[in-house]
């Protein structure tokens, strides 16, 4: 009997994957043996873990390799979003220690399914194969549908977890048919493949088996960044999952989706590439105006936010709607800048609330600028960079993305976003006022620091004010990071 | 007389699916599935592909059915529920199921038939080799995926 050679695989470019499923697996084993008190340690063990794997992730730029025949790639496109996850990850783990006492919340299975979603993350971002990319998106999907109900005490929780996974179900039924039709009309899964068919067989373009298939990705794309009119899901499920793992999804998550986006349209449907802009032009313009009028009603900080995370997929929708290596340079920036002001904006809402995620509206955070001054002044840097205000972040990231709108002579397209992020000030703003100018009776003194918070405020701080005042080193990085 | 297999099995697929839809107990509705599956499982056979063919009778008629039953006995769902008239409202989500459906069909009848290639149907080797060598990714992702899915029902289901 014949037997099945193993094919001499390199596995170099998947050894970030390898190494954090090996220490998520190892978790899973050790919190068998770690007593409920000290399951903190488990997160030490996972940041180490990520650092292991950022180490590795790095070592990959600047010579890009394939492996498994093509189906997965690492380029400095995949290290610079992979470095993104990695960040994200390991922020909100810092964020969660304080939060899953608090909540009664303390298993040790967070830390491995935060991991395992990083995998899939990884996957979404070096997959070159339709396949791996799909699968990619499944492991991040099915273990945040676990986060999203991880508070399983909470009737809040368990309702974010359901929905999102019975949505998240519907919505990968679009991305899987349109990826079926797509290989149904070019003959193969891989990307690059695909674009190959496309340049040889051009009147495919004119196929409707290929342009549904193409409409169909874009949508199941659209659902993960939760971009208008796929965005129903998303003020649910950021207010009722736990705040940590709110903070993971709209950083993570959502650069992972527009990895994987960015690379399949681009790459493979370049031919439709007027098309297609034309429908991100509609979505990008969508997206900005329902996620920051409706955060300007919004009375609870978590919703508030969720919606603002809408308006940001927005923002980044304009670069990509641009498609230039501009627009792509600046949705990385964008993307890592967003991680560490939302999440930095997170922190502190964490260390804000009380048991039974309370404390969470606006009105809560009155007279936080007396009382906790050092606190509120960090938050106002979070929300500075949000409303995109300099010298922060926010403000450098949106000044490339619509820059890079108005290079391709989207004119509107720019003039629009700079009226919806001047519309989003208010709601920023708001929560400001509260916090410096209306008396409370509170005296805030629940609110105890923890030094991984403190750690995670830290950076989200310093990375908010160093990109905004000298993003140069990064927005180089970014710009080398494109290519495909 | 391949053709008139085809159209018996199809017809008994087809039959079977209906009834499993419009029946009114539970376990009623999923031996009609499991008919329904091992017609499926034939005309798959006929198709040339037999791996395929055990897939559906071992995965779909064999596991999954049998878990479906399982919980249907174990949650005591056997009482049949009242009839309800759906609401238009109900209905929506059918429609554009309908419309996609449809569509889809036009487009593929809208086109000039193209002959296949001869088509010997594959064996379990030339299977195995493509499913390890070419999707080897693939493979290895499933397999984490599944294990951490296990954990994730787990958590949420454990007793608390």
């Amino acid at each position: 009997m014949e037997t099945i050679a193993i094919p001499a695989i390199n596995l170099a470019p998947i050894m970030p994957e390898i190494i954090l499923s090996c220490i998520a697996m190892l978790l899973l084993l050790v919190n068998v043996f770690v007593p409920s008190e000290s399951k903190g340690y488990l997160g030490v063990l996972s940041l180490v873990g990520l650092v292991a794997t950022a180490a590795s992730v790095v070592s990959g730029w600047g010579q890009p390799v394939a492996a498994f025949g093509g189906a997965v790639q690492l380029d400095n496109f995949a290290v610079f979003f992979k470095l993104i996850f990695i960040c994200s990850a390991a922020l909100a783990i810092l964020i969660s220690d304080k939060y899953v006492v608090r909540e009664e919340i303390n298993h040790g299975e967070l830390y491995p399914l935060i991991l395992f979603a990083t995998v899939g993350m990884m996957l979404m971002a070096c997959g070159m194969d339709l396949m791996v990319i799909f699968l990619g998106l499944e492991v991040l999907s099915i273990s945040l549908y676990v986060l999203a109900g991880f508070n399983r005490g909470s009737l809040k929780s368990n309702e974010a977890g359901l929905k999102y996974f019975l949505l998240g179900a519907f919505s990968t039924g679009f991305l899987l048919y349109g990826m079926a039709l797509t290989y149904g009309a070019t003959g193969s899964t891989k990307i690059g493949n695909i674009a190959g068919f496309v340049a040889t067989n051009p009147q495919v373009a004119t196929n409707s088996l290929f342009v549904v298939g193409m409409l169909l990705i874009a949508v199941g794309f659209s659902f993960k960044t939760a971009a208008a009119p796929f965005h129903m899901w998303t003020p649910d499920v950021y207010e009722g999952a736990p705040t940590p793992i709110t903070a993971f999804m709209s950083a993570g998550p959502k650069a992972a989706a527009f990895a994987a986006f960015i690379r399949v349209m681009i790459v493979a449907f370049p031919t439709l590439k007027h098309d297609w802009t034309d429908l991100l032009w509609i979505l990008a313009v969508l997206t900005m105006t329902v996620g920051n009028i409706i955060a300007l009603s919004q009375d609870n900080i978590k919703r508030m936010l969720a919606y603002s995370s809408i308006a940001h997929a927005g923002y980044a929708l304009v670069g990509f709607t641009a498609c230039n290596p501009e627009g792509v340079a600046g949705i990385l920036f964008y993307m890592l800048s967003y991680t560490f002001m939302n999440i930095g904006a997170f922190a502190v809402i964490v260390l804000i609330g009380k048991k039974g995620e309370a404390n969470g509206n606006v009105q809560d955070f009155a007279g936080l600028g007396q009382k906790r001054p050092l606190l509120a002044a960090i938050l106002c840097v979070f929300l500075f960079s949000l409303a995109g205000i300099p010298p922060t972040a926010g403000f450098v990231g949106k000044f490339y993305l619509f820059s890079a709108a108005i290079k391709s002579g989207y004119i509107w397209l720019a003039i629009i976003g700079v009226l919806n992020s001047a519309a989003s000030v208010y709601y920023y703003l708001r929560v400001m006022v509260y916090m410096y100018f209306k008396p409370s009776e509170e005296d805030f003194d629940w609110v105890g620091m923890t030094p991984a918070i403190a750690v995670c405020l830290l950076l989200c701080v310093a990375t908010t004010l160093v990109l905004g005042v000298v993003p140069g080193t990064v927005l180089e990085l970014a710009q080398k990071a494109v290519q495909f | 007389m391949e053709t008139i297999v085809f159209y018996i099995l199809a017809a008994v697929t087809l039959v079977g699916t209906v009834l499993a839809i419009t029946a009114r107990q539970g376990v009623h509705a999923i031996v009609y599935l499991v008919t329904s599956f091992f017609a499926l499982a034939l005309i798959f056979y006929l198709l040339g592909a037999p791996m395929v063919a055990s897939f559906e009778v071992i995965i779909y008629a064999g596991a999954i059915m049998v878990l479906f039953l399982f919980v249907i006995m174990m949650l005591d769902l056997g009482k049949p529920e009242k009839i309800q008239t759906p609401k238009l409202y109900d209905w929506c989500p059918a429609i554009l199921l309908l419309v996609v459906i449809t569509g889809s069909m036009g487009v593929l009848a809208s086109r000039a038939a193209t002959p296949l290639n001869a088509f010997a149907g594959i064996s379990v080797q030339e299977f195995s080799f493509t499913l390890f060598k070419r999707y080897g990714a693939a493979i290895e992702i499933i397999s984490m995926q599944l294990l951490f899915a296990l954990v994730g029902a787990l958590y949420l289901g454990r007793r608390r």
